[in-house]
């Protein structure tokens, strides 16, 4: 890609050799966030506050964990389709676990438990399969995980038969909808309980410091940012992105690597669908309009890696997805409708991939 | 070789004729709009009558999206059986279905829609989309207006409203959000403060009616229109910690939102009646075949609200959609 440039505007060696564009190339995204969270301040009402803050994260919870999973793929060179799909499958399998053991009579911490952990394992199995088709079978990963799309979305929709899965033990939503501490100025600290408050303007000026759901995600991302770039499994997904034979020569045992990246992907869709029990409090398939799938690459790209492969990080993927939350909820404060937001996703996309082949050098040049 | 395609042929021949005679009861398909609850119980209500009246029902599959697209391939499909005597169907686009209804009430099929219609649902006048015996369904413009009069009346003909609406593109919904915007217009001190698209996934709803509140930090209530933006909106008010204070209305009476509302988290629901329009189809086919009976070209099965006072009376649970 770089090659072609060469000639064209950019006299590449020349900006690479300037520390201040470099660093622009490099952070792009970042300092884009910055900026937009500047400016939101000024234009929308109410924007620049901590329960906003909590509202933009808590609206792009799913697709941290999403987008961060797709990451593993994308590096590694493949593509993953289904985890939007796995996620609603998930979701509503574990809510329906919760549910019928609490209906005959566990306790509600016992089947919260059992409908989480049951959860998580169920939504490996969708990872298996696809790593097993792409890996052994060399399918495609696009076809692959195309078809899996299309199974585990069915196979969601008949269990829940479109409805809603609700009647969950009523702590579900208190896990789910809590926070670290609260702080209100009549009451005071508290820590994980909501303090009682019956007035309006008391229960408006509660600040609500880090929701519990985040703390969970954030737990997942460290240790697989660091598996991603402090180990060897790491080092590995990064050399198959780059080029598959070399990897091959060098002595990686790709196949069986690449089962596992599958595995990781699907294990973060599932780490998404439990927590959107918690979140929702029920448990809904996955609709066809949401394309969750397609922001979370669309996240992993605008955080700096390529769809060909070997480039990428989960912290660039996080920026990413922050990047595409705070947009749309700053574009909302300001009032503009649905579609402007749909347009503002798609010319940032689209200046991602811009910037990645215009500054290859200054992006990837340690 | 011949001779085992002949065979074959005449096999097929004699089945198809056995197929026939033994087919002596009346066949009706429904094609619904989408996979939701809301179809089911328009199904389960169809079903219920046409076991009383000893028709067979034939139920398409469910489309997994809204659209055309999605609808008629299924739609041809059902018809393909070539043993339909009438054909009961939500279409999915008030233009796009016209040609393709059109073809099917050619082939010697009645149609009546339920739930949307083509055109403009009024079949009484001269126009190329008349066809249809009937449209079976709500009126949800008119719901639209019951909703905001209703809420008005919970806030007491004053306070600032908020809107969670589905699709853009799609009439039914769109008709609720103008039915509602006409209803408030009624109370001038009621004021809709916004309106958002969920495209029917609940997370965004969550997401835009926190973003809502956050911008309205007095909003005094909500109006979901549908199961998907209904569950998102009062998700976001339990949220932030404001259950009662802020009002929820919503649209479609399923069981979660029934309990919700029993545990004082909503505050109105709008029913519509799915299941009495599966029945109303079934039986007005059933009429119009059998007796030759006179069709009323629209019936408006009509709505019932439920509240926090009713929701427990015995004669509110039929309602429910199951």
């Amino acid at each position: 890609m770089a090659e072609s440039n060469n000639d064209s505007l950019f006299n590449l060696n020349k900006i690479g050799e300037s520390k201040t564009l470099g660093f622009l190339g490099k952070n792009w995204a970042f300092l884009f966030l910055v900026i937009m969270l500047i400016l939101f301040s000024f234009l929308g009402k109410n924007f620049f506050s901590l329960n906003n803050f909590n509202n933009i994260i808590l609206g792009i919870s799913s697709l941290l964990l999403l987008a961060s999973g797709e990451a593993f793929v994308i590096i590694s060179g493949g593509i993953d389709l289904s985890i939007g799909f796995v996620m609603g499958f998930v979701c509503v399998t574990s809510s329906i676990i919760m549910r019928d053991l609490n209906a005959a009579g566990y306790s509600p911490f016992f089947s919260i438990l059992t409908g989480s952990l049951a959860g998580l394992l169920l939504g490996l199995i969708p990872g298996i399969i696809n790593g097993y088709l792409v890996a052994k079978l060399r399918v495609p990963p696009f076809i692959a995980t195309l078809g899996m799309w299309g199974i585990a979305n069915g196979l969601a929709w008949r269990l829940s038969e479109g409805f809603p899965i609700g009647f969950l033990p009523l702590q579900v939503r208190d896990i789910g909808n809590a926070y670290i501490a609260y702080f209100s100025p009549k009451k005071g600290f508290s820590f994980f309980i909501k303090p009682e408050l019956t007035e309006r303007k008391d229960i408006l000026s509660l600040l609500k410091i880090i929701p519990i759901p985040i703390l969970w995600i954030t737990f997942v991302l460290v240790i697989f940012a660091f598996i991603l770039s402090r180990t060897k499994f790491g080092q590995h997904t990064y050399a198959i992105g780059g080029k598959v034979d070399a990897a091959i020569r060098a002595g990686i045992n790709v196949p069986l690597h690449l089962i596992k990246i599958y595995v990781i992907s699907s294990f973060f869709a599932a780490t998404a669908g439990v927590l959107l029990v918690f979140k929702l409090n029920m448990g809904v398939h996955t609709q066809y309009t949401s394309s969750y799938e397609l922001f979370a690459i669309a996240a992993v790209v605008i955080g700096g890696a390529s769809l060909t492969g070997g480039k990428g990080t989960i912290w660039g993927t996080v920026i990413g997805v922050l990047l595409i939350g705070t947009l749309d909820n700053g574009l909302m404060m300001m009032g503009l409708p649905i579609f402007y937001r749909y347009i503002a996703t798609g010319c940032i996309l689209i200046i991602a991939v811009l910037i990645d082949q215009f500054f290859p050098e200054l992006v990837y040049k340690e | 070789m011949k001779k085992i395609v002949i065979t074959i042929l005449l096999i097929c021949l004699v089945l198809s004729f056995v197929s026939m005679t033994c087919a002596a009861a009346l066949k009706f398909a429904f094609m619904p709009g989408i996979a939701d609850p809301f179809y089911f119980t328009m199904e389960k209500g169809a079903k219920a009558k046409a076991a009383e009246l000893g028709v067979e029902l034939i139920v398409g599959e469910y489309p997994k999206a809204w659209g055309p697209e999605y609808q008629v391939p299924i739609l041809k499909a059902l018809v393909a059986r070539g043993d339909i005597d009438l054909l009961f169907t939500a279409p999915t686009s008030t233009e796009a279905l016209i040609p393709v209804l059109k073809e099917i009430y050619d082939s010697g099929i009645p149609v009546i829609t339920v739930d949307t219609y083509l055109g403009d649902g009024d079949y009484s006048k001269p126009s190329n989309y008349n066809f249809p015996l009937s449209y079976i369904g709500t009126d949800n413009f008119l719901g639209g207006q019951v909703v905001a009069g209703q809420l008005a009346l919970l806030l007491g003909g004053k306070g600032k409203v908020f809107l969670e609406n589905t699709n853009p593109d799609v009439s039914s919904v769109m008709d609720r959000e103008l039915g509602f915007r006409a209803g408030l217009k009624i109370f001038p001190d009621m004021e809709l403060v916004g309106v958002e698209y969920c495209l029917d996934v609940q997370e965004t709803a969550v997401a835009q009616v926190s973003a809502a509140l956050q911008k309205n930090p007095d909003l005094d209530g909500v109006f979901g229109v549908n199961v998907f933006s209904a569950q998102g909106a009062y998700q976001a008010v339990v949220s932030a910690g404001l259950e009662g204070g802020v009002k929820i209305a919503t649209w479609d009476a399923t069981e979660t939102l029934i309990e919700a509302l029993k545990r004082k988290e909503l505050d109105l629901i709008l029913a519509q009646m799915p299941g009495e329009m599966g029945s109303l189809c079934v039986e007005w086919g059933f009429k119009y075949l059998t007796e030759g009976a006179e069709i009323p070209r629209k019936v408006i099965p009509g709505f019932f609200v439920f509240t926090q006072e009713n929701v427990n009376d015995p004669d509110s649970q039929k309602y429910i959609y199951k």
